[in-house]
């Protein structure tokens, strides 16, 4: 499609909903299962006023997710069938937001808050100009709340590595975090994702983003006298995600860890205690 | 370290007292103030300021005044025929106000 052109969403072909279908299941699962793990921290991040701050992200991101999820909708497929009906080998998201935290260790819910919010940035940009309007329309609302939640992270990061103990942590979580962080440029399927960007969904490459990433993750890493795990570092020609830098299980092509299983047995659990087959509404569709 | 917030909730308003949040340093209260005070309530600008920075004196150090009646130096009861200007309407509902309330007290 060229620049300009609109799909219509209530006239797409096969091709058009399954790459639509892939792109807003890979940004609603990310930001679904994200506010899951962050919601872990409530009661128990390091202040009061981390609580809320770390509370009112999950909130954010999970209104995200709504937002993603609802687009959806329009070809026919509900919350029930998104989420919690949903075969979790199905679910598209990276592994990056999957990973438990371990016990109390802050230092790594700031720094995957950083990894993601980063490339949260990257993709919404890549969707302003999209050919789904109602994506186009939604990525504004996101931005807005989506520029504090990078602050924050970085915020705590610059002071978390002015200490040795903190500096450790850091270090710790980025050798663990990092190979996980790079799945969030890895495709669903390599086919559909073309697909994706051939009809203008999405602007950029995954490619063109992870790179661009890089490009920024990197320096302020380093800045903070973190080293950056083999393989990801500068290069005389620019940065480049390499295949040996991913994890074995990469999150977007339905492939998860078991801490996955373990996560979505948790936040399905009360829905199948209940013996629902839907999910209560206690909102209207978003607009 | 504790930081007092205080809230304006349009320009040209007072910034008024509304809580306060521990950070370590400015950058970090003024974030925490804006999550804490900012997002549920309307809001221009928020200033944050370290707890000790703020100087206090009270009753026990000192008589404050306004506890004389002074009602005598209203000009709520006279009867002015011709157009007031604003601030004289104004000031005149302040003041039957501030009398209400002294009323209530």
């Amino acid at each position: 499609m060229s620049a300009g052109e609109v799909l219509d969403p209530d006239d797409l072909d096969e091709r058009e909903r399954t790459a639509l279908e892939h792109l807003c299941k890979r940004l609603g699962d990310d930001e679904f299962v994200l506010a899951e793990r962050y919601t872990e921290w409530q009661v128990r991040s390091p202040s009061l006023e981390s609580d809320l701050a770390l509370s009112n992200i999950a909130q954010d991101e999970l209104g995200h997710a709504r937002l993603w999820y609802d687009v959806l909708d329009d070809v026919g497929l509900d919350e029930e069938e998104l989420v919690y009906e949903r075969d979790p080998d199905t679910f598209r998201h990276s592994t990056l937001v999957e990973q438990p935290f371990p016990e109390g260790d802050w230092a790594d819910a700031i720094l995957r808050s950083y990894l993601y919010d980063v490339a949260e940035k990257l993709r919404l940009e890549a969707l302003e100009e999209s050919t789904h309007p109602k994506i186009a329309d939604r990525v504004g609302k996101i931005q807005g709340e989506e520029e504090y939640h990078l602050e924050h992270a970085q915020n705590w990061l610059e002071r978390l590595a002015d200490g040795e103990e903190g500096t450790a942590r850091l270090q710790d979580a980025l050798d663990r975090l990092f190979p996980h962080a790079l799945t969030l440029f890895e495709p669903t399927d390599p086919d559909v994702e073309d697909d994706i960007v051939e009809l203008g969904l999405r602007t950029a490459t995954l490619q063109d983003m992870g790179e661009e990433w890089l490009s920024i993750v990197l320096p302020f890493l380093e800045s903070l006298d973190l080293t950056v795990p083999e393989g990801g570092l500068a290069e005389a020609d620019g940065y480049a995600v390499t295949g040996e830098m991913l994890p074995a299980v990469r999150g977007r092509d339905g492939s998860h860890g078991e801490a996955w299983d373990e996560l979505f047995e948790d936040l399905t659990n009360t829905y199948r205690e209940l013996e629902r087959d839907r999910p209560t509404k206690i909102m209207e569709k978003p607009e | 370290m504790i930081w007092e917030v205080f809230r304006q909730e349009e320009n040209g308003e007072y910034h008024t007292h509304c809580g306060n949040v521990h950070a370590p340093d400015r950058e970090m209260a003024t974030q925490f103030a804006a999550i804490q005070h900012g997002r549920r309530k309307p809001t221009n600008s928020l200033w944050v300021v370290p707890k000790e920075e703020i100087g206090e004196i009270d009753s026990d150090d000192v008589e404050f005044g306004g506890t004389t009646d002074k009602g005598y130096r209203w000009t709520m009861t006279y009867n002015l025929q011709t157009d007031q200007a604003e601030e004289v309407v104004e000031s005149e509902s302040e003041q039957e106000q501030a009398d209400k309330q002294r009323g209530e007290a």
